[in-house]
């Protein structure tokens, strides 16, 4: 309980960064996801006459990183339905908390990706909310990571979803997550290796892929679920590794729609494919007993 | 949009009470077979049921994800 209030802390600065930069909107889809992910698992709870557990905060941490994961061009309906599913099919239907085996909130964004894929579009720039391509848009473009300024992209200048542009306030949160415990530091430390060791090879500024896209929600915050990943060390590092590797795979030759949309993130996909590894690597991983 | 949302939803959910309840018995005789007694078969039989739904819905998304002009 004490963890995820501390999740919902570390997360608000972010949160409050896409409703100061993105407007009203925002606030609206952020509240969506928050009140239908705890809605919906007190609902479901309640019909299967199960102790109510909203308290604990898991629903909230659910919406709120769903609500932040979207561009304010989705319709708030379209993110109260993705934290329903999340958090119905992904946590409530095999037993609630700590028998998920993917986590809610990036299962409900798969969910709102296949269902409301009209809705994704377009990303819009901070404050003056013009349409604008993502940094990793243009990186699918030209194939060179450049032409946007590095120092935009980490303070949360840039279009993209209204609680991942913000590198800077995400790491801060991320501190504090670290500083208290709460998070198992190693998942997002081997997944930022990885991408550093691939843009050095790839002889681009690894800078730009720390800050581009949804590396830094997805990583510190979703991937480090306690309830998803594994449980040993050094499980943990494969697990980062295997995150970083697919979203790299993704940026660079991500599915692709010609016309329609491209996919040039790969965050959702790395982490709810691993997160199918993680009772293999807490078997594999698990420490031999001291003798 | 809404329509075909609505369509994509139904689908999703399809899949995952097909596999569901297409799951459920084959489970429940194999641990049956297994020497597994009836009331703990059909708890696990449900547990594992539930969980390839899950897993049936995720892949069957990013399928259709990478896909996703199919629909729009």
């Amino acid at each position: 309980m004490k963890m995820m209030y501390g999740m919902l802390t570390a997360l608000l600065p972010a949160a409050i960064w896409g409703v100061y930069a993105f407007g009203l909107a925002a606030l609206i889809n952020i509240l969506a996801g928050v009140v239908s992910a705890v809605a919906a698992e007190a609902i479901f709870q309640t019909l299967t006459k199960q102790k109510i557990t909203v308290k604990d905060g898991s629903a909230a941490v659910t919406g709120l990183l769903l609500g932040m994961a979207v561009s304010i061009s989705t319709p708030w309906y379209a993110v109260s339905a993705s934290a329903a599913f999340g958090i119905i099919a992904g946590k409530q239907l095999l037993g609630g908390v700590g028998k998920n085996l993917f986590n809610p909130a990036m299962f409900g964004r798969l969910f709102y990706l296949y269902v409301f894929p009209d809705s994704i579009l377009p990303w819009l720039r901070p404050f003056d909310l013009t349409t604008s391509a993502t940094p990793l848009e243009i990186l699918r473009e030209t194939g060179e990571a450049a032409g946007v300024p590095i120092l935009d992209m980490f303070l949360g200048r840039i279009p993209g979803a209204i609680g991942e542009v913000s590198s800077l306030l995400l790491l801060i949160g991320f501190s504090y997550l670290v500083y208290r415990k709460f998070v198992r530091w190693r998942i997002p430390a081997a997944a930022f290796s990885v991408v550093l060791v691939l843009a050095l090879i790839a002889g681009h500024n690894p800078l730009f892929y720390f800050f581009a896209g949804s590396l830094v929600l997805g990583a510190c915050f979703m991937a480090t679920d306690p309830m998803t990943s594994p449980r040993f060390p050094k499980g943990q590092i494969v697990f980062g590794i295997g995150i970083g590797l697919i979203i790299m795979g993704m940026r660079w030759w991500g599915w692709q729609t010609p016309g329609v949309y491209e996919f040039t993130e790969g965050t959702t996909f790395a982490v709810l494919t691993m997160n199918l590894f993680t009772p293999y690597l807490n078997r594999t991983f698990k420490p031999a007993p001291k003798k | 949009m809404l329509g075909s949302s609505l369509v994509r939803s139904l689908f999703v959910i399809g899949v995952m009470l097909v596999v569901g309840f297409g799951w459920y018995p084959i489970g429940l005789a194999r641990l049956k077979k297994n020497g597994v007694a009836e009331p703990a078969a059909k708890k696990q039989a449900k547990l594992a049921a539930k969980k390839y739904s899950i897993i049936a819905a995720f892949l069957y998304m990013v399928a259709m994800v990478s896909v996703a002009g199919l629909f729009v």
